[in-house]
């Protein structure tokens, strides 16, 4: 009981708090309950970066306690910081950092988080028989039908995650890394596929994601191994399709301009449905982000193909998406997007805890699709601002090459 | 480079699951080519046309390969720069922009078009009912449940079937080698791996004598694994047995 309380805390309570910050400065028309947990996950990951890869580099002895420590201070601060912030917002009855929606607005719309194109609206005073009948209404015209088929996909991966073991010969290493540190309290001293002492390998070293495993691990008091191959699953999947919800909510934005059949919120479940059955159909080969999403979840490689970089492209859609070239620069002063500055950083440096070179790999394609936005956009500054998003990742390739090749020196 | 520019092509193909006669890249080219085609938002063919088109132009660039693994030290990688299409996104996306207003019935046609071409993830070798929390082999929790000190470490010799579960159970367990032995290409030496594992039977003095060495307290071997000679007669004593292994103990380490 204590380690299912320690759980929500730690995986539920704590990043959706953290989340709040970034949220406060977003402007309310993204803000959604999803958005919050999303951000509250990357700033939470961007945070233990911060925490652990110092500790391994520069800290000799339980250097895991010491990042522990120092993460334990960092998260709950900006978790202590979020509810602050809400309470402040709440308090001069500006919109809530969660939903975007102002304290006047007493109807709740059920159908918000489920598409708002349906027809379902119910009052919060609305009787049970009256809401029961409208539910059926939504499931049966609207995209209900869908929406139970995906969330019934979705159950399905879960069941499958938590009742068939997947094996994968790098658990020997990943699991056995979170393992050392919850049971010996060091980071990457010990060898693990043996036990022997060994050097810093800074190809593993910087991408700490077991060590976040370890720390859950050890503030919820469940053997690494489990936590590895039973909660993250049960956090990272559900995780990850919250993530391909928030691209959908961009991609089918109800717009006027465009064909009415594509950008409705019926589409969104039907897009959450093709990306369930092109994972559990993504299984080509071996090397995929689908096969590495479902096979091995837990590993920081596969967070950072089916979750990190996603979630750059989602940060590209919203911080560059819906602009009119009718827009205003008065229009565009009202979005506000510093939050989502604030947090496609930490998703950049989220991915740094993933995989050393997805780290590579993610500056490449932020550079990119920047330069491709520039010139469709005619606006070369766009790219010194992604450019200069990605200091944080400039700096981490630079440690790495510095310690990789700190033998020549 | 028109080696290495092939060498591209055999990572794309083994990526897309070609040689098994698997499709999903035909789907996500028809979806990429489509949005090209018809995509007016200048945002998303940015990020869902242009910057995939020019990142597929890099991996098959052969000046780009050769820098990726000079900077990189590993050439086993290069595929995850195809992680980069995000193939799932663009496809289905394109797909539903093709669906227009028949959302049902596209939605079925084109669930079905992706379990053709694609492969069932399910249906694996390597996904096996799960035997307890931890999803490791029980014999495996079972061994170091019996063999595990009380406090401290030591040394443990197990067969390649048990190699990569211990340590995730018990790091109490220390073991001479571990899996970077069992990937050939890796191409590691190592004398205690040849005489376990090589061997066609195991030649027990040699053998015993490798394994005080570290010092192994318990060697694993499976039941039907051949000996020279029996492991009793040179120091050790059976300890115990868990399914299909038996558990021998090293005598003299305990004198």
């Amino acid at each position: 009981m204590a380690a299912m309380v320690s759980l929500l805390f730690w995986l539920l309570i704590v990043p959706f708090c953290i989340g709040l910050v970034p949220a406060n400065f977003i402007a309310k028309k993204w803000r959604s309950p999803g958005l919050v947990l999303l951000s509250g996950y990357f700033v939470m990951w961007a945070l233990f970066e911060l925490a652990a890869v110092p500790a391994v580099l520069w800290v000799e002895y339980d250097n895991f306690k010491t990042a522990s420590a120092v993460f334990t201070v960092l998260t709950l601060s900006f978790a202590a910081a979020g509810v602050w912030l809400l309470y402040r917002s709440h308090k001069a009855g500006k919109p809530g950092p969660v939903t975007g929606k102002d304290k006047s607005r007493s109807g709740m719309r059920m159908t918000d988080s489920m598409g708002e194109e349906n027809d379902t609206d119910v009052s919060s005073a609305g009787s049970i028989g009256a809401r029961t009948a409208a539910f059926g209404k939504w499931l049966l015209r609207g995209s209900g039908i869908e929406w139970l088929l995906f969330f019934v996909l979705l159950g399905f991966q879960l069941y499958q995650a938590v009742a068939y073991a997947s094996f994968d010969g790098d658990d020997a290493y990943y699991v056995v890394e979170s393992l050392i540190a919850q049971e010996a309290g060091v980071m990457y001293r010990i060898l693990p596929l043996t036990g022997g002492s060994t050097g810093l390998d800074v190809r593993h070293a910087l991408a700490v994601f077991p060590m976040w495993i370890a720390f859950v691990s050890v503030r919820a008091g469940i053997h690494a191994t489990i936590v590895s191959h039973v909660v993250m699953p049960l956090l990272l999947i559900p995780l990850t399709y919250l993530l391909y919800y928030e691209i959908g909510r961009q991609l089918f934005v109800k717009d006027s301009q465009s064909g009415g059949n594509v950008f409705c919120r019926e589409n969104l479940p039907v897009f959450m449905i093709l990306m369930a059955v092109f994972q559990i159909f993504g299984n080509v080969s071996i090397y995929t982000t689908e096969t590495f999403f479902l096979t091995r979840t837990w590993q920081g490689k596969a967070v950072a193909g089916a979750l990190t970089i996603p979630a750059v492209l989602w940060l590209f859609l919203l911080l560059d998406g819906g602009k009119r070239e009718k827009e205003t620069e008065v229009e565009k002063e009202k979005e506000d997007r510093r939050g989502l500055w604030f947090l496609f950083v930490c998703v950049q440096m989220s991915v740094g805890i993933c995989s050393s070179i997805a780290v590579f790999l993610v500056s490449l394609l932020t550079a990119l699709t920047a330069f491709t936005l520039a010139c469709v956009r005619r606006d070369l500054r766009l790219l010194l601002k992604f450019g200069a998003a990605c200091i944080p990742n400039m700096i981490y390739m630079a440690i790495y090459v510095i310690v990789a090749y700190s033998y020549l020196l | 480079m028109w080696g290495i520019f092939l060498e591209s092509v055999v990572i794309f193909k083994n990526f897309m699951g070609w040689h098994e006669n698997h499709l999903l890249a035909g789907l996500y080219v028809f979806a990429l080519l489509y949005l090209w085609l018809t995509e007016k938002d200048k945002t998303k063919r940015a990020i869902f046309v242009y910057a995939p088109m020019i990142l597929l132009l890099l991996f098959f660039c052969p000046l780009f390969r050769k820098v990726f693994v000079r900077i990189m030290e590993d050439s086993e990688t290069y595929y995850r720069l195809l992680w980069l299409l995000q193939m799932s996104i663009v496809s289905a996306y394109g797909l539903i922009r093709l669906m227009g207003k028949h959302r049902r019935i596209g939605l079925a046609v084109a669930c079905l078009v992706i379990a053709v071409c694609g492969d069932y993830v399910y249906d694996s070798e390597h996904i096996s009912r799960a035997e307890n929390a931890y999803h490791l082999p029980q014999e495996a929790v079972d061994i170091v449940d019996l063999i595990a000190p009380e406090e401290g470490r030591i040394t443990v010799l197990v067969p390649a079937d048990l190699i990569y579960y211990v340590r995730q159970y018990s790091t109490d367990i220390e073991l001479p080698y571990g899996r970077e032995m069992l990937i050939d290409r890796w191409d590691y030496y190592h004398a205690m791996y040849e005489a376990m594992e090589k061997a066609e039977v195991i030649d027990t003095p040699v053998f015993a004598e490798l394994a005080r060495t570290y010092p192994c307290a318990y060697v694993v071997l499976k039941e039907d694994r051949e000996m020279k000679e029996p492991l009793t007669d040179h120091g050790y004593s059976v300890y115990g047995q868990v399914g299909e292994f038996v558990i021998y103990q090293d005598m003299t380490l305990q004198e």
